[in-house]
């Protein structure tokens, strides 16, 4: 057998393109990245991190457990695809090594093994391999079937919305959507003119022979098996440069990953690959407040993705996300979709300024003395009653407070930070940690979630212990220093700070305080579910009346709790659910310090 | 005999129920507190005249007492209003002929301005609050000492996106400059400062007092709405603002702060709104069938409007309007004519 | 001292027939409600940067919209972008996407 014909050509030429476009693609991203990175992946090879990422490239690439555990369906259209087609090439090669014994077969004639060794009974297993081989084509034909349903009806498979592609997408998936049933009829035909194949090529065949006769089945034979080869083609060539790139880029990403590569605050090689290893798959876009809420359909985390990969992204896209992180809690492949954003705002806007915010230079408002410091943060400044319950708070624990910024102190950076200007940030993150430095802290509380995560993620503060003023309260409760009144008549309920929750991972201290002093309940949403109040610093695009939309979406969800009083622990969130509220809106210091024995 | 019911017993509602009267009608008047006079109540003297709100008030009342077909009913909330029954709060139904709504605004609660430390800071009060202590005769800091340098701002809680409260109040300017003047009649000594982003001064004699306050009373007015309140150490109040006719920003220590609270729509147009099918505007307040034509009217038959449920307004506007409604719904009736005819 | 502007050397008048306004649109056009500026100074009392600096939100913007640029960038690349204007405008004005609209049009962004 010579295994060539010409209608092999579309496939061996899509073929070369592919192997050729995806080995260029990943020579080009492993050469550029940083020493560090190289390293990091050097020391990493030989230790048994490669082997855990190899079967979780198994369990994620292959099985898409990620996505069954968000949407059954979804995981199952995508891993009868992934896992149906591995299956399938797998096995077909186990039948080519099976009736030919081990010898070099180039690759079209695995691929088309149908087509060069149609005869029956030759070879006493070819039943079971045709039976394995057609129920293996059913179970991709299903997931094929499963994906042309959800792009018509998005809704019936749990998504509200499904993703809207570019061009090479949509080439790629009209590609695909064929290559199957192509497949399908090729063989049928095939086996409807020589006899054998399974219960589906061979029971199609059989029924295409009686409905439209030898001949017709003669003259349809070269071009099915010519259209099969041309799908199979333009998928190929189409696929480095469509979403499917993701097919073989989540395998070298899981590896990566395993060895401690990680995105950081610049742009930097290994971003391809997370970038490029998202299969759009739209899961991003319903958690999003900005979708479901404002109806707003162009920013979610997949479009970023894409029109960053495709170097067509805009600011207004760039900046309009809340960095609520609800869409990184969901996404199937864990890219990490907060940090691109960011290094994708720092590309666009750092401009480093040497002379910039020189006039923090020696600058000194704060007041008191003690070991522990409070920064209130810029927003505390704006709800007085939250600095007034922590100032009878530390009165009560007989605290000596040094006040870092009663009177108006130096913005944490974070702001700046998530507006891409990361070299200016650092001018503020270096005076505040020298401040601090200054006046001999040892404990760092602060009210802000923004300012906490700045403080514990960027300014390196070994010595002294950062701590949002939850944390630091629950602490000084459980010391026996802070007393507080608790009755079952008082109901609350409480709204998690993005940056807290999902940023800090700081849940349980906020309800411990609140369970010390009444009943809580729990909104619909909550915990590392938790919807954003929609005032978030990281969003520059939306504006006020927008704003108000989502915080009186969130406030409806915590009205419906029944509580008396919506606890939250972030100004921010205090100022932009109290306007939407009918509710008494407060900082959970306020319940402390009311309550207080 | 036709019947109309008042819902409301401030000034507007008892003007109308007394022009009802008069115009031959049976008049129901409702009140949910427990007594009529509304919010001027508590209020001290009106601007520009500084005619004690008591005067107004009495002869209102005078008025009220002498009409024979007048039924006060107080202590009474009503839930829903048809024009031919009005449903109250204890399962009452009371049938009529024709209702007119004088339900009147409700008064911005500071404390939703949290920066400017009301409930926080024992020297901030309201607009209201200082009413109050004028009757009282007791206008003094907490410590029981008088001021000496006092700030009144201007807006609080009205124009301001940020409460959801975006319409002008229309009456705080002139209530902040003749507080201004009270209180320096009361503390000659004292330094006052009004803080304003605009001043409206839109009534006969009010641009006048405006003037009479700058030249007479030294009152000084600053062009910047303060950002926040704090404490000091001595426990006077410091307010932030900008001084924005000299584009800088501005410190000032203050013994006692006034807020100037606006007026907003009351909680009970929105159940009027779903209830009786009546319309709001985007600010809360009643939207009436027509702007010039038809301003106590509401665009369903047989129910009309009076004073402020349709937006802020000025003492003498709601007793005008009280006026005006009562006509309305006596047209509308054509009781009037009958009545006439009858004698 | 009195704060005449960015600079002492430029002339006192707001020319409006020669200043060049097409900087100015396009930034109106993209946020229209920087129009609705009232001019209340709320955003200035409470800058973080304008207690620390000269820096005047209010009057930088203002005069941007006048089709004063001469110094804009410079004094907006002062702003610590912490927000705090945002919370407290009364007209809801996206004080934050003001700044950096204005440095994007008038700096090297």
């Amino acid at each position: 057998m010579t295994f060539f014909a010409d209608f092999c050509i579309p496939f061996v030429v899509g073929a070369t393109v592919m192997f050729a476009a995806v080995v260029i693609k990943y020579a080009a991203w492993f050469h550029r990245l940083p020493k560090s990175d190289k390293l990091s992946i050097l020391k990493g090879l030989p230790t048994a991190k490669s082997i855990a990422a190899a079967w979780e490239a198994v369990r994620e690439s292959l099985l898409h457990r990620r996505i069954f555990r968000v949407n059954p369906v979804l995981g199952y259209m995508h891993m009868s695809l992934a896992f149906g087609w591995f299956l399938l090439i797998v096995v077909g090669w186990i039948e080519t090594v099976a009736y030919l014994g081990f010898r070099w077969v180039p690759l079209q004639g695995h691929v088309f093994f149908k087509y060069f060794a149609p005869l029956n009974g030759i070879w006493e297993h070819k039943p079971v391999f045709d039976f394995a081989m057609d129920l293996l084509l059913l179970f991709v034909l299903s997931g094929v079937a499963l994906a042309w349903f959800k792009r018509m009806k998005s809704r019936a498979m749990g998504m509200k919305r499904t993703t809207k592609h570019v061009l090479f997408d949509r080439i790629a998936l009209s590609a695909l959507w064929f290559v199957f049933p192509a497949r399908l009829v090729a063989e049928s035909v095939t086996c409807g003119i020589y006899g054998g194949g399974g219960f589906l090529t061979g029971g199609l065949g059989s029924l295409l022979d009686k409905a439209l006769g030898q001949e017709a089945l003669r003259a349809l034979y070269e071009p099915t098996w010519w259209f099969y080869s041309c799908a199979l083609g333009v998928f190929f060539i189409a696929m480095p440069f469509s979403r499917y790139m993701h097919i073989f880029t989540e395998i070298p990403l899981i590896f990566l990953r395993r060895y401690k590569l990680r995105p950081e605050s610049h742009e930097k090689s290994y971003d391809n690959f997370e970038v490029e290893a998202c299969s759009r798959c739209g899961i991003c876009i319903d958690p999003c407040q900005l979708q479901s809420v404002l109806g707003i359909n162009d920013v979610q985390s997949v479009y970023f993705l894409r029109d960053r990969r495709y170097n067509m992204l805009q600011q207004k896209i760039a900046n309009n996300c809340l960095m609520c992180g609800r869409c990184e809690q969901t996404c199937p492949v864990g890219i990490n979709l907060n940090t691109l954003r960011l290094n994708s705002r720092t590309t666009m806007r750092n401009i480093p300024n040497e002379g910039r915010y020189n006039y923090l230079r020696g600058l000194d408002r704060s007041e008191g003395e003690g070991r522990v410091g409070y920064f209130a943060g810029c927003m505390t400044l704006l709800t007085p009653n939250t600095l007034d319950a922590m100032r009878r708070i530390f009165d009560a624990a007989r605290e000596d407070v040094w006040w870092a910024d009663k009177d108006g102190g130096v913005c944490c950076g974070r702001p700046l930070k998530l507006s891409g200007e990361v070299d200016s940030a650092r001018k503020m993150i270096d005076y505040n940690k020298e401040l601090f430095r200054k006046h001999g802290i040892a404990t760092l509380v602060t009210s802000c979630p923004i300012c906490l995560r700045v403080f514990r993620e960027e300014y390196d503060l070994e010595g002294i212990e950062v701590l949002h003023h939850s944390e630091y309260i629950l602490r000084l409760m459980r010391q026996g220093r802070l007393r507080v009144g608790y009755s079952s008549e008082r109901t609350f309920t409480y709204h998690d700070p993005c940056e807290l929750g999902r940023g800090s991972g700081i849940y349980d201290e906020p309800r411990a305080v609140i369970e010390a002093v009444g009943v809580l309940a729990e909104p619909d949403h909550t915990r590392k579910d938790a919807l954003c109040c929609g005032s978030s610093v990281a969003n520059t695009v939306i504006n006020d009346a927008q704003q108000l939309t989502i915080a009186q979406g969130v406030a409806r969800e915590l009205d419906d709790t029944g509580a008396d009083t919506v606890v939250t622990s972030c100004p921010l969130c205090k100022k932009a659910i109290a306007r939407a509220s009918a509710k008494n809106v407060v900082d959970l210091s306020e319940i402390v310090a009311v309550n207080l024995k | 005999m036709k019947h109309i019911i008042v819902v409301g017993g401030g000034i507007a509602g008892m003007q109308c129920a007394v022009e009802a009267a008069r115009g031959g009608a049976a008049v129901t008047l409702i009140e949910k507190e427990g007594d009529t006079g509304g919010k001027l109540r508590n209020w001290h003297k009106l601007f520009p005249t500084f005619t004690p709100a008591d005067e107004v008030l009495s002869a209102l009342r005078h008025r009220l007492a002498r009409e024979e077909n007048i039924t006060v009913k107080t202590d009474c909330e009503v839930t829903a209003v048809t024009p031919r029954k009005v449903a109250t709060a204890s399962g009452e139904e009371l049938a009529c002929d024709a209702v007119v709504l004088a339900t009147g605004f409700a008064l911005f609660d500071a404390r939703v301005k949290e920066e400017y430390g009301y409930g926080i800071y024992d020297n901030v009060i309201t607009s209201a609050d200082l009413e109050r202590m004028f009757n009282d005769g007791a206008v003094k800091l907490k410590s029981g000492g008088a001021p000496r340098r006092i700030a009144i701002l201007h807006c609080v809680g009205s124009r301001d996106e940020k409460v959801c409260q975006r319409h002008c109040s229309k009456v705080c300017c002139v209530t902040g400059v003749k507080q201004a003047i009270e209180l320096k009649k009361l503390f000659p000594s004292a330094d006052v400062f009004n803080f304003y982003m605009d001043i409206r001064m839109f009534g006969p004699g009010y641009e006048e007092m405006y003037r009479e306050a700058q030249e007479k009373y030294n009152i000084h007015f600053v062009r910047g709405r303060i950002s926040e309140v704090s404490p000091t150490i001595d426990e006077r109040l410091q307010i932030k603002a900008e001084d924005t006719l000299t584009g800088r920003p501005l410190k000032i220590g203050v013994d006692m702060l006034v807020l100037l609270i606006g007026m907003k729509a009351d909680a009970m147009n929105a159940s009027l709104e779903e209830a009786s099918g009546l319309r709001r505007q985007p600010s809360g307040f009643m939207q009436p069938r027509d702007s010039f034509l038809g301003n106590v009217e509401s665009g369903a038959e047989g129910i009309f409007y009076a004073g402020a449920v349709t937006a802020p307004k000025s003492v003498g506007e709601s007793l005008n309007e009280g006026t005006a409604a009562a006509r309305a719904a006596l047209e509308w009736l054509g009781a009037t004519h009958k009545i006439d005819s009858q004698r | 001292m009195i704060n005449f502007g960015y600079s002492i050397s430029r002339p006192r008048i707001i020319d409006i027939d020669r200043n060049n306004l097409r900087k100015s649109n396009e930034i109106l056009l993209e946020m229209p409600e920087l129009q609705t500026c009232i001019g209340c100074g709320t955003c200035t009392a409470t800058c973080t940067a304008g207690n620390l600096t000269e820096f005047n939100f209010r009057k930088v913007h203002t005069l941007v919209r006048r089709g004063e640029y001469q110094g804009a960038y410079e004094e907006m690349n002062k702003c610590m972008l912490c927000g705090k204007c945002r919370l407290l405008c009364p007209r809801g004005i996206n004080t934050r996407g003001v700044v950096m609209l204005i440095k994007r049009k008038l700096g090297d962004f």
